[in-house]
């Protein structure tokens, strides 16, 4: 159950008589889409895979509806540029964003709120209950579709664990800390831990961890809970230890996921947590360790992030292009005219992306566009009863806060502040981030 | 054929209509491209203006610059902004100076030297900082090959994950292409140095130290005034290589005032904090270049 109300049982009652047909998507079925709008919609998302998108949308347009102008800048900067383009004026009809920026978009009248629009109450019943509050606020309000979801899990060389004598994947942190320390002393790898420790992804790993010890950062209010619970400190005492004992190699602060992968290619690394698809770039590097490489639940409390980025719907008023562009998010962020998660099928297949829906993972289409290497229902579970998606996280003041954390961690990574300073000052920053306009 | 100035000096009516109607269509785009947005920026700094820009928003006063200057996130950016400049403007200058002197030089290869002089400058500043982030890279860059080569270094070392040496490279970066465009400039002043002052002084018995503090640096003035007031404003203003190397990390180590414009600006959209910001950077900017002209000037005016 999520705050207000919103869990599935509530979104099939409010269904009412439609509560059968959502199990058939009736919002889908038969629907010719779009067929009134005859102009060009403008899309606009960040490059991963580009000609995949044009080829996605193309197979949209190919169905009968309009036709797409897909705009595609680097995902390094997008969120500047995207405000940019709204605020100059521009009007997109669908573009990707994070889901940290969701709530603003809506308040600064950059993105309509999808209620009432057709299907869309189907939609938010067919998604996993542990995500639907990162797609629908506290007041009933559904501000995005899915782009993709995935959920943060551990990555690790079974092979070298054998070699140092671990019998098993470590869990919990003095697990992970101790085997570390036992590759690290029995020169398996020089630094066996790795993280996407960059600034940008700091407040992911705070969430990542921080659920990991069983305490969610913010109550849905938004009020910075962490600090009230010492296990936060034993969270910052960790990540500080992992870096200044060279468990973690110093260049985590700036290197990309892509290195990180190659190191776990490599053998350079043991240890790399992050998005459950980061597997599939492992494998596909194809290092002498690549197949070594396993991937499993972080943490005794098997209690885990899930992240998802999110589609948005434009602002324009014209009732005809808008419905086009909510049939096309519709296409794009859950199935399409025939039921099919044609769309997601394809993001696993290219890079094991998921999609928060319990049906995803039970389509034999997409069982089968994910390479064996992956736990399907291991990833399903952790979906569904594994992992939290911190509905504080839309808050439109979390941008802000979001820009903050990783001076503060890097400052802890470094040694320049104790793990009590570390959460005083996130307290510090959540507090200033809600109060507004300050640095 | 008549002369323009009149027996005082100045211009006369018609010359200075003449010359008023030549510079105002120049005058006029200035105009437009600087004075607009500079107003608007200091609007914005005294409003509180929404994130959708569609109106400016309640009016604050001074307050956003009340929060800026009472914030120790925006003084720890302005120390390391004055540090890069220093480092920057120092290093460029006279690097820029050496090589200037030494492409005046008579050499084999002086044209190939002189044109590989441009090729940093015609590079632009965002594929400087990337070039130079993979350069520093700990694992796979050439600057830790070079460094071991030379002895200067025992091991490999991630130079922008350290907070004490990120800013130094963030540094060398940014000197590796302003050098050459000084030096570019002072070459063109080196060579109309007239040959023969150079040669009395070696008649008289001035060594090489001499000649080049009595005669090319009083010589070079006018243009080293230029070079190195480019450069004051060119190192408060950098972004680029800064934000291409680091983002401003590790930490804040390398968060130079341009970098926190831009995330209050473009990031987090607190248009009037970015804006407040940016009126004090380009205040600062202005005056260190004011002061620059005014104690080099002051230095040509002193009797040698």
């Amino acid at each position: 159950m999520v705050a207000g109300g919103l869990d599935r049982r509530a979104f099939l009652k409010a269904g009412g008589a439609t509560a059968l047909a959502a199990l058939v998507a009736p919002g889908l079925a038969g629907r010719a889409e779009a067929a009134g709008f005859t102009g060009t919609l403008d899309m606009l998302a960040w490059d991963f895979q580009p000609d995949t998108i044009k080829k996605l949308v193309g197979e949209w347009t190919a169905k009968g509806n309009a036709t797409v102008e897909v705009a595609v800048i680097p995902n390094l900067g997008y969120s500047p540029a995207l405000q940019t383009r709204l605020r100059g004026g521009g009007v997109i009809d669908l573009y990707y964003n994070f889901a940290y920026n969701s709530q603003k978009f809506i308040d600064q009248g950059w993105a309509s709120k999808l209620n009432g629009l057709p299907g869309v109450d189907d939609m938010v019943a067919d998604m996993f209950e542990s995500a639907r509050a990162a797609y629908v606020n506290a007041a009933g309000d559904i501000i995005s579709a899915p782009y993709f979801s995935a959920v943060h899990m551990m990555h690790y060389n079974q092979r070298m664990l054998k070699d140092a004598g671990i019998a098993a994947a470590p869990q919990t942190l003095k697990e992970v800390y101790d085997a570390s320390k036992t590759l690290k002393d029995k020169n398996i790898v020089a630094s066996p831990y790795v993280a996407y420790w960059v600034k940008e992804f700091c407040e992911e790993y705070l969430h990542t961890y921080l659920l990991n010890e069983g305490v969610t950062a913010f109550d849905t209010a938004g009020k910075p809970v962490f600090a009230d619970d010492p296990k936060t400190e034993g969270v910052f005492e960790w990540w500080q230890a992992m870096y200044q004992e060279g468990l973690a190699p110093k260049s985590v602060l700036n290197d990309d996921p892509g290195k990180l992968s190659n190191q776990m290619a490599q053998g350079e690394a043991a240890f790399f947590v992050l998005h459950h698809y980061f597997l599939s770039s492992i494998r596909s590097l194809g290092g002498p360790e690549s197949a070594n490489v396993m991937q499993g639940p972080i943490g005794g409390a098997n209690h885990t992030f899930q992240i998802g980025e999110v589609l948005q719907l434009g602002a324009g008023e014209d009732p005809a292009r808008r419905e086009a562009a909510w049939d096309l998010m519709k296409f794009y962020g859950w199935k399409d005219s025939a039921g099919k998660f044609t769309v997601f099928n394809q993001w696993a297949k290219a890079a094991g992306l998921a999609a928060p829906y319990p049906g995803f993972f039970k389509d034999p289409d997409v069982i089968a566009a994910f390479p064996e290497y992956f736990d399907l229902p291991m990833i399903s579970k952790t979906f569904e009863t594994g992992s939290k998606v911190v509905p504080a996280r839309t808050l439109p003041w979390y941008p802000d806060f979001q820009a903050k954390v990783g001076d503060v961690v890097h400052a802890l990574l470094l040694g320049q502040a104790t793990p009590k300073q570390t959460v005083e000052g996130l307290t510090a920053a959540a507090n200033s981030a809600q109060k507004g306009r300050s640095l | 054929m008549s002369t323009p100035m009149n027996s005082n000096g100045s211009l006369s009516r018609d010359d200075r209509r003449f010359g008023f109607r030549l510079t105002a269509p120049a005058a006029s785009l200035l105009a437009v491209l600087l004075l607009v947005p500079t107003t608007l920026t200091i609007l914005y700094s005294l409003h509180d203006v929404p994130a959708n820009g569609r109106s400016l928003g309640p009016f604050v006063g001074l307050e956003n610059y009340t929060i800026v200057l009472g914030s120790s996130v925006f003084w720890r950016s302005a120390k390391v902004t004055v540090l890069f400049s220093i480092g920057f403007v120092l290093f460029s200058t006279l690097i820029g100076l050496a090589m200037a002197l030494l492409l005046n030089q008579r050499f084999i290869g002086r044209g190939l030297a002189r044109a590989l002089l441009i090729i940093p400058w015609a590079t632009p500043w965002l594929m400087i900082g990337i070039l130079w982030k993979w350069f520093a890279d700990g694992s796979v860059g050439g600057l830790n090959a070079v460094l071991l080569m030379l002895g200067a270094t025992s091991d490999y070392h991630d130079f922008l994950s350290d907070p004490n040496s990120a800013l130094a490279i963030t540094i060398v970066a940014a000197v590796w292409r302003q050098a050459s465009f000084a030096g570019i400039l002072l070459l063109a002043g080196l060579q109309t140095l007239p040959d023969d002052l150079n040669e009395a002084a070696s008649l008289d018995g001035a060594n090489l130290w001499q000649r080049f503090r009595n005669i090319t640096l009083p010589w070079l003035r006018p243009a080293l005034v230029t070079v190195t007031v480019l450069n004051i404003i060119y190192a408060f203003l950098q972004f680029d290589v800064i934000f291409a190397m680091t983002q401003g990390g590790p930490g804040d180590a390398t968060q130079v005032l341009s970098i926190l414009i831009y995330r209050q600006l473009f990031g987090v959209t607190q248009i009037g904090l970015g804006s407040a910001l940016a009126v004090i950077l380009g205040f600062v900017a202005l005056a260190g270049g004011l002061i620059t002209v005014k104690l080099l000037y002051r230095a040509e005016r002193q009797p040698a």
